[in-house]
């Protein structure tokens, strides 16, 4: 059960549609596995259907009606109601990504512990890929600049401010310093959003910081 | 006996739930006609609150919207949802859609895979129970919202800023608007409490 959770405004956000693509997915690849922040959704869907149901009607031009009948009668494929698979571990948002598991990504080293596998670039230039860092790892204190959205999907990490286990969602910006470590039972695996402008100042992706691949790992 | 509000909104939901078998059941066009004519000027509206002026667009979203309501009438559950509810959720899917295919919100992210994979699986008669109370206290508090609050609310869901948009637009700093919708969200005690 994840202990970090979106805020209100970013779940409100997400349920009137507002939030980039990149942070969505990570909001909705956290609430699928997390049973609180899915009733607080719905709640927030009854505000949205409440204002909408408010809204003024707005008078419509004689033709919509015709326009729209002249299609009912065209051949479209039904879909199926969808089964929802239970099979799979990985979050249903991003199995647009991830078909069967982790491993199939094409993981590239950064380094000695960690692998990074990109999955999409925003318009806006936001970065979202996985992270997975070996059992152990561990990062030099640092800070951010803009924002980074993370999921924790398997293992577990802490830092000054806490542990952090499956589902929990956080994110870091200029204000946080921290030092993430990994802990030593398993590795961790992370969904990570990186805002534009990228830097390499983020919580995961400060490990491509050059000093770190001379082996600066520990201290 | 006057009617109250809340109870002729019950009785609108009841009627749109009806229309909605019709149509999904026996391909109904009459019913359709009635829900035609009930969504098709909200649908306009709400596109309209995002971009005022696009006449056009307001048209494409309307008729994509009732199109769907039409092609995919057998995935609505009316357990689960009022219907309102549930074309609300087509339109806002449509949005981001047509923002998506204009390039202003990126990507090869599938949006609607984000909204489906978390939708209900269907909650017990207990969880009903309460649903519907909390329907009712939405319905009649947003009434009750001081201005300042329900505008902003309005904001985020009809006319599609996000919380730092509507701070730029109302010349507020972002806490301020954060702390209404939190404030907000207190006055219809919608959270569960952390
Ligand atoms: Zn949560």
């Amino acid at each position: 059960m994840a202990n970090y959770h979106p805020t209100p405004e970013m779940l409100t956000d997400f349920s009137a549609g507002n939030l980039q693509l990149g942070h969505a997915l990570c909001v909705s690849a956290h609430v699928e596995h997390c049973d609180e922040c899915k009733t607080n959704l719905q709640r927030l869907n009854s505000i949205a259907t409440n204002l909408f149901d408010g809204l003024e009607p707005a008078s419509l031009p004689d033709t919509l009606k015709n326009a729209v009948f002249s299609k009912l009668d065209d051949e479209h494929i039904e879909e199926p109601v969808r089964e929802k698979t239970v099979s799979s571990h990985i979050p249903r948002a991003l199995q647009q990504f991830i078909s069967e598991s982790y491993e199939t990504l094409s993981w590239k080293k950064v380094s000695s512990m960690i692998q990074q596998a990109h999955l999409s670039t925003d318009v806006s230039g936001s970065k979202i890929s996985l992270m997975r860092i070996q059992a152990g790892g561990k990062v030099p204190m640092h800070t951010h600049s803009g924002e980074e959205y993370t999921l924790l999907l398997e293992g577990s990490f802490s830092d000054e401010s806490g542990l952090y286990n499956v589902g929990d969602f956080l994110v870091r910006d200029e204000r946080h310093k921290h030092r993430p470590v990994v802990t030593k039972d398993r590795e961790c695996i992370c969904l990570t959003v990186t805002d534009a402008p990228v830097t390499l100042t983020g919580f995961f992706t400060r490990w491509f910081n050059p000093l770190l691949r001379r082996g600066h790992f520990s201290h | 006996m006057v009617k109250t509000n809340s109870s002729l909104n019950k009785e609108r939901n009841i009627r749109l739930k009806g229309l909605m078998a019709s149509v999904s059941e026996q391909r109904d066009k009459q019913a359709f006609g009635e829900l035609f004519n009930h969504f098709a000027p909200l649908l306009r509206s709400y596109s309209l609150a995002r971009e005022p002026g696009s006449t056009l667009l307001a048209d494409e979203l309307a008729q994509e919207v009732l199109i769907k309501v039409w092609n995919k009438a057998h995935t609505y559950k009316p357990e689960l949802a009022a219907v309102s509810t549930w074309v609300f959720t087509l339109a806002r899917n449509s949005r981001i859609d047509h923002l998506r295919r204009s390039g202003r919100f990126s990507t090869d992210i599938d949006p609607t895979a984000l909204f489906e994979s978390i939708e209900d699986d269907g909650p017990d008669p207990f969880q009903m129970a309460q649903r519907q109370r909390v329907e009712e206290r939405v319905h009649n508090g947003l009434k009750q919202l001081p201005i300042e609050q329900s505008q902003i609310l309005a904001k985020v869901y009809l006319e599609g800023k996000s919380h730092q948009e509507a701070a730029n637009e109302l010349e507020l700093p972002l806490g301020t608007v954060k702390s209404r919708v939190r404030l907000a969200l207190q006055k219809l005690e919608l959270f569960l409490k952390r």
